[in-house]
């Protein structure tokens, strides 16, 4: 939606979806600042995911796409507020092993799913 | 002063001020090789290819997205936010440096 858009007058989607997907792309690049297993890694699987759906042109399924992404954000928000909370309990109080294993039996998580 | 401005074109990033003071003398040569810096630091930048002139769709080869993220290490070394409508029309280091001319009141 991104390059193909540009050169295809005919059926190209309008410009404002273009420029929401752009400052997605971006949010979504400063979120992954912090990403745990490194910026790279975040940027490139975000990259490529990108470029997989650049061919669709259809307005009400680039909305879906991009509905798809801001929840994307919403998670790693999630995910970011998760891991500080587990630092700073980890710093400040003592390890209780009833809490320990109740809490980190399904959540060793580590992304949420970017299915798409 | 001619030892500032020394340090800052070894250093590169580092742009010593402080608040309320006047800020750093920019010149339009300054004002290059910190964008060719940054450009060359970009890892889908082959610097080779690095000249003013060349754009970044056509001589450089890269597309709309690795434009945002170029957009976005240049913010990061100037320190402050260039808006999308404005980054879109910002297709080589020339375009770059001129903008930054016009945004930071550089004149030569």
């Amino acid at each position: 939606k991104l390059q193909s858009s540009i050169s295809d007058p005919m059926t190209s989607p309008p410009p404002q979806l273009r420029s929401q997907v752009i400052a997605l792309y971006k949010n979504l690049l400063y979120m992954g600042r912090d990403y745990p297993k490194g910026y790279a890694y975040f940027r490139d699987r975000l990259k490529s995911v990108f470029l997989k759906n650049s061919g669709v042109k259809d307005p009400d399924q680039i909305k879906v796409l991009i509905g798809r992404g801001e929840f994307v954000i919403k998670e790693l928000e999630a995910l970011y507020m998760l891991r500080k909370y587990r630092a700073l309990k980890h710093r400040y109080y003592e390890k209780d092993e009833a809490t320990t294993s109740a809490t980190t039996s399904s959540s060793d998580k580590e992304a949420p799913t970017k299915t798409q | 002063t001619a030892a500032p401005t020394n340090i800052l074109s070894a250093l590169g990033t580092i742009a010593p001020h402080r608040c309320y003071g006047h800020g750093v003398e920019m010149t339009r040569h300054m004002l290059n090789e910190r964008v060719l810096l940054v450009l060359r630091l970009f890892d889908k930048i082959n610097p080779d290819k690095l000249t003013l002139e060349s754009q970044f769709a056509k001589d450089l080869g890269l597309d709309s997205l690795d434009h945002v993220e170029l957009i976005m290490a240049v913010e990061d070394e100037f320190g402050f936010e260039i808006p999308d409508q404005d980054a879109e029309r910002l297709r080589s280091p020339e375009d770059i440096v001129q903008y930054l001319c016009d945004k930071l009141d550089v004149f030569d």
